[in-house]
């Protein structure tokens, strides 16, 4: 494979060149991307998403810091104000525009090249934890190349005061970002992660980043992430989680943007852990959005909730992959998955595959999917009431999706997944004064 | 463990009841399969140049694919040289009628309780039996005959209806279709082949009971049914096989054709040898069933109790291609000791208005893994399609797998589809109801069982229906817990 040394090649200069381990570990994830490359339809967990187009492209890392009121005005628009904020341009950290003000010592937020240089030993703990290079050539490319990326650690017992941010813009065309986050809470420890996806438009560019999130005992993590990148960026996110006893992680995804775009949402279960998953896309235009989760009950007594909904209008495709699997020692499993999907156009396409994988005997689990279009009658209604045809559509559309905008508790997250949902509605000039 | 659990142990140990081997002197090929064993056995069976040709291609495409692996079972791979690929019951010519029957095949047979002989008209049920590889006596030919319908061996319509076998051989099930049918069509050595005319409503239900007798053999059985415009069949198909400890391999094609308003029923019982408690033994249940609905609103639906096999691979499939036909899958699989069964169905929805339905069983108990596996596909064309799927599992024991692996693709937006799965054991509560009633806590699982399965049980022929709960009361015998 070519491409496998062109990646090689432009990869000059990554952080924690001096680290023998880390050194090692890159070397060793790099064979296993050179033998796999990337994931093919071929491969069962890639069957609905044939990714050769991003095989074809030679995507390059940002090489100069470049100017950096290119991506001002997207910054500003989405940074959170209430946030600690790291914003990441083009896969390479931007002090300037990050916001870290008022941080308490107690608490660690910084980019991972610069952990690599202050606490090494500690992201060597983190590091490959929670994901591994054998599952897909995804994350074993995100190894051997990743550039930045945040690293939070939250000690025991500690709630930082705000939410952290991880802003992520993209402004050069066929720009390569490889970002790696660690998030690790202490015991009993709580905090809020966002992460937001944002480019240029016409911005055709890769992202692959890879999320290892631990959580110890009792710790609570809420985890929100919005994909909105331009029309031509190939995406792909990977969130892979360890909930130790009792610990708790609520997800929400939230994804319209990019050319091809995969989120995976991996968690790994332990006893009376909980986690809940809620999620949403809108496959437009000539998007192939891809969500894959998999749950994995590992401990006894916990409890799992995935709720996920998607919409494909025009020529877009929409898949969702949802796997749970119940290991035998984890009776008392409590596990549910619901995926609701829109087909609104002719061209357009959705792939479910949920699926339950149980090896205990004393659980719950179900899961449910369905396919449809909006009801002829919930229309006719609207349009009775003097509403025209598309308002009344977009209504509807709308009022599917916002239940899973309204589950975000985040307010400044939540008014930026409602307006990205709103401007990539199907018929986006008859946004009318209905909200 | 409460003292359900001993029950349930207690149904799950019942002993296999149709392990017993019949000495018979047969004619069976040396082990192996090349161009030649091919050759040989289209020779036996007198078979026109045409088929031999079409034999060959199999043979010659099954060589370029591989095993596939899919599928969520583990077993050790097949010798394909080490199996022999043709057997059959010795006899100096074809037997003219049953008293020619070797009558220790026919105390065989009475022994798993088949109606061969037509006095036992009561049962009413036509019977094409096929014994190893071939086809020893189909009953009731000529009330059949009289309705226009065709009920015979493969092997005879080949020789008899060659223009019928020519016009639908493979038109479904391609020989490239994959490594088990392409394996299949290479080296097929009987089956059952049933023709319905125009019109014609099949007087009395037609049924093949397969049975593997001899050590060391293949099953490749291939059966064709054709329903012409307006008819109705429905079919019932049983297998046993004695109880050996090597496993065997049982590699089958059924193909099904409705046209315009025709409507095929298919219900099968399946209850090849499952191996012992220590997983040895057993039979390899590779099939490959389909059903094309070609015609304006026809219908085809699939019943099957799955409760033998040590591995079973299979997914009865309907291809609803005609407008609003309509294609049904009802199945319960049962799964105890090593058995692991990854069973299912595809549906297929091509034509406007079509419809199916899937209702999956699954019962998992000792150490057993049982998977549903099924696709629901909605091309673009295939509008206002509509499909329903549930697939409940049930665990009994804490160290058997239940699984629930759905695949649903839609192109079209005015389909609607909905997919439902749940997994649970039989919960305290129930048994504790039924208990406190009066039933004793064996009968309390059968009789929940026995519910959890009804919905499926009450697609099955009435005869089909009674023998159907008996074995699921065998296969979970020893098991409730």
């Amino acid at each position: 494979m070519d491409y496998a040394e062109h990646y090689q090649t432009v990869s000059t200069d990554l952080p924690g060149h001096s680290l023998s381990w880390l050194q090692a570990l890159r070397t060793r994830a790099n064979i296993d991307f050179s033998t796999s490359g990337f994931p093919s339809p071929r491969e069962e967990e890639w069957r609905y998403t044939n990714i050769t187009p991003i095989e074809k492209k030679r995507f390059t890392p940002k090489v100069s810091a470049g100017d950096p009121s290119a991506a001002a005005e997207l910054i500003q628009h989405h940074r959170l104000d209430d946030t600690w904020s790291l914003v990441f341009v083009d896969g390479v950290y931007s002090a300037g525009h990050s916001r870290l003000t008022g941080l308490p010592e107690s608490i660690q937020i910084l980019p991972i090249s610069e952990a690599l240089e202050r606490y090494p030993e500690k992201v060597h703990t983190m590091l490959q934890q929670a994901a591994d290079c054998e599952t897909h050539g995804f994350i074993a490319f995100n190894t051997a190349y990743f550039r930045d990326g945040a690293f939070i650690v939250i000690p025991d017992k500690q709630v930082p005061e705000r939410p952290i941010q991880l802003l992520h813009v993209s402004t050069q065309a066929e720009g390569l970002s490889v970002l790696r986050h660690l998030i690790s809470l202490g015991i009993h420890a709580q905090a809020t992660v966002i992460e937001t996806y944002v480019g240029e438009k016409e911005t055709a560019c890769l992202t692959a980043a890879v999320t290892e999130i631990d959580l110890a005992a009792n710790a609570h993590l809420d985890h929100y992430k919005l994909q909105n990148e331009s029309d031509r960026t190939f995406h792909f996110g990977g969130i892979y989680s360890d909930q130790k006893a009792s610990a708790r992680f609520r997800q929400n995804h939230a994804a319209f943007g990019g050319l091809m775009a995969r989120t995976e949402i991996h968690s790994h279960l332990g006893q009376a852990a909980e986690c809940d998953l809620d999620g949403l896309f809108l496959a437009s235009g000539r998007r192939h959005l891809d969500t894959h989760t998999i749950l994995r009950h590992h401990g006894a007594h916990a409890v799992s909730r995935e709720s996920y909904r998607g919409i494909a209008s025009e020529r877009g495709r929409g898949v969702f992959s949802g796997r749970i699997v119940v290991d035998p020692q984890a009776q008392k499993t409590d596990a549910e998955m619901n995926n609701r999907n829109l087909l609104l156009s002719d061209d357009a396409e959705i792939d479910s595959k949920p699926q339950l994988e149980i090896h205990a005997d004393d659980v719950k689990c179900a899961h449910g999917v369905t396919v449809g279009q909006l009801s002829a009658e919930s229309i006719f209604y609207l349009q009775s009431r003097g509403i025209d045809e598309a308002s009344a559509r977009n209504m509807l559309t709308f009022a599917f999706a916002n239940e899973m905008v309204e589950k975000i508790r985040h307010d400044g997250h939540r008014q930026q997944v409602r307006d990205a949902l709103l401007a990539n509605l199907p018929q986006t000039d008859v946004r009318g004064d209905w909200l | 463990m409460s003292a359900t659990s001993e029950t349930l142990e207690n149904i799950i140990h019942k002993e296999y009841k149709p392990g017993f081997v019949t000495d018979l002197e047969s004619d069976t090929f040396p082990p192996g399969l090349n161009e030649d064993v091919i050759r040989a056995i289209s020779g036996k069976k007198n078979e026109p140049e045409f088929m031999l040709q079409w034999r060959l291609d199999a043979y010659r495409h099954w060589l370029t694919m591989t095993e596939p692996t899919w599928a969520y079972v583990n077993y050790e791979s097949v010798n394909y040289q080490s199996i022999s690929y043709y057997s059959a019951p010795k006899v100096k010519e074809g037997p003219k009628n049953l008293n020619e029957v070797d009558p220790k095949l026919l105390e065989t047979y009475k022994k798993l309780g088949i109606p061969l002989y037509e006095q036992e008209r009561l049962a009413g049920v036509a019977v094409d039996a096929v014994f190893d590889s071939v086809s020893v006596a189909t009953t009731f030919k000529d009330k059949l005959a009289s309705a226009g319908v065709i009920f015979c061996s493969m092997s005879e319509a080949i020789k008899e209806h060659p223009e019928l076998v020519r016009q639908y051989l493979g038109t479904v099930v391609p020989t490239s279709d994959n490594f088990f049918a392409a394996l299949n069509s290479a080296v097929f050595s009987d089956g059952s082949f049933v023709y319905i005319p125009k019109g014609v409503r099949c007087p009395m239900e037609l049924s093949t009971y397969f049975r593997i007798n001899a050590a060391n053999t293949g099953q490749f059985e291939r059966t064709l049914i054709i329903a012409e415009e307006g008819s109705h069949v429905s079919y019932l198909e049983g297998c046993t096989a004695p109880m050996r400890d090597e496993n065997q391999l049982h590699a089958a094609v059924v193909e099904l054709v409705a046209l315009d308003h025709a409507e095929i029923k298919y219900s099968t019982v399946q209850n090849w040898y499952p191996g012992d408690e220590e997983g040895r033994g057993g039979i390899y249940n590779f099939v490959t069933k389909r059903g094309d609905c070609r015609g304006r609103q026809s219908k085809i639906s699939w019943t099957q109790v799955e409760t033998g096999s040590a591995i079973t691979w299979k997914y009865p499939s309907c291809i609803l291609r005609g407008e609003e036909s309509v294609g049904e899958f009802y199945s319960v699989a049962v799964t105890n000791h090593c058995q692991q069964a990854d069973t299912g169905t595809k549906m297929i929805h091509i034509g406007k208005n079509t419809r199916s339905t899937i209702i999956s069983k699954g019962i998992s108990a000792g150490r057993a893994q049982n998977t549903y596996r099924g696709q629901v596909k909605i091309l673009k064309s295939a509008e206002n399609a509509r499909n329903y799927t549930q697939c409940d599992s049930l665990l009994i024991g804490d160290r058997c797998g239940a699984h629930t692996f759905p695949y649903i693709e839609v192109k079209q937006p005015s389909a609607q589809l909905e997919h439902e799965a749940t997994t649970s054991k039989i919960s305290e509560d129930q048994l504790f109801f039924c208990q406190q009633r009066g039933l004793s806590a064996e009968d309390a699982v059968s009789m929940i069982v026995n519910g959890f399965c009804k919905q499926v049980f009450k697609e099955l022929p009435m005869e089909f229906a009674v023998e159907a709960q008996a074995l699921l009361g065998i296969s979970l015998e020893g098991s409730v817990g």
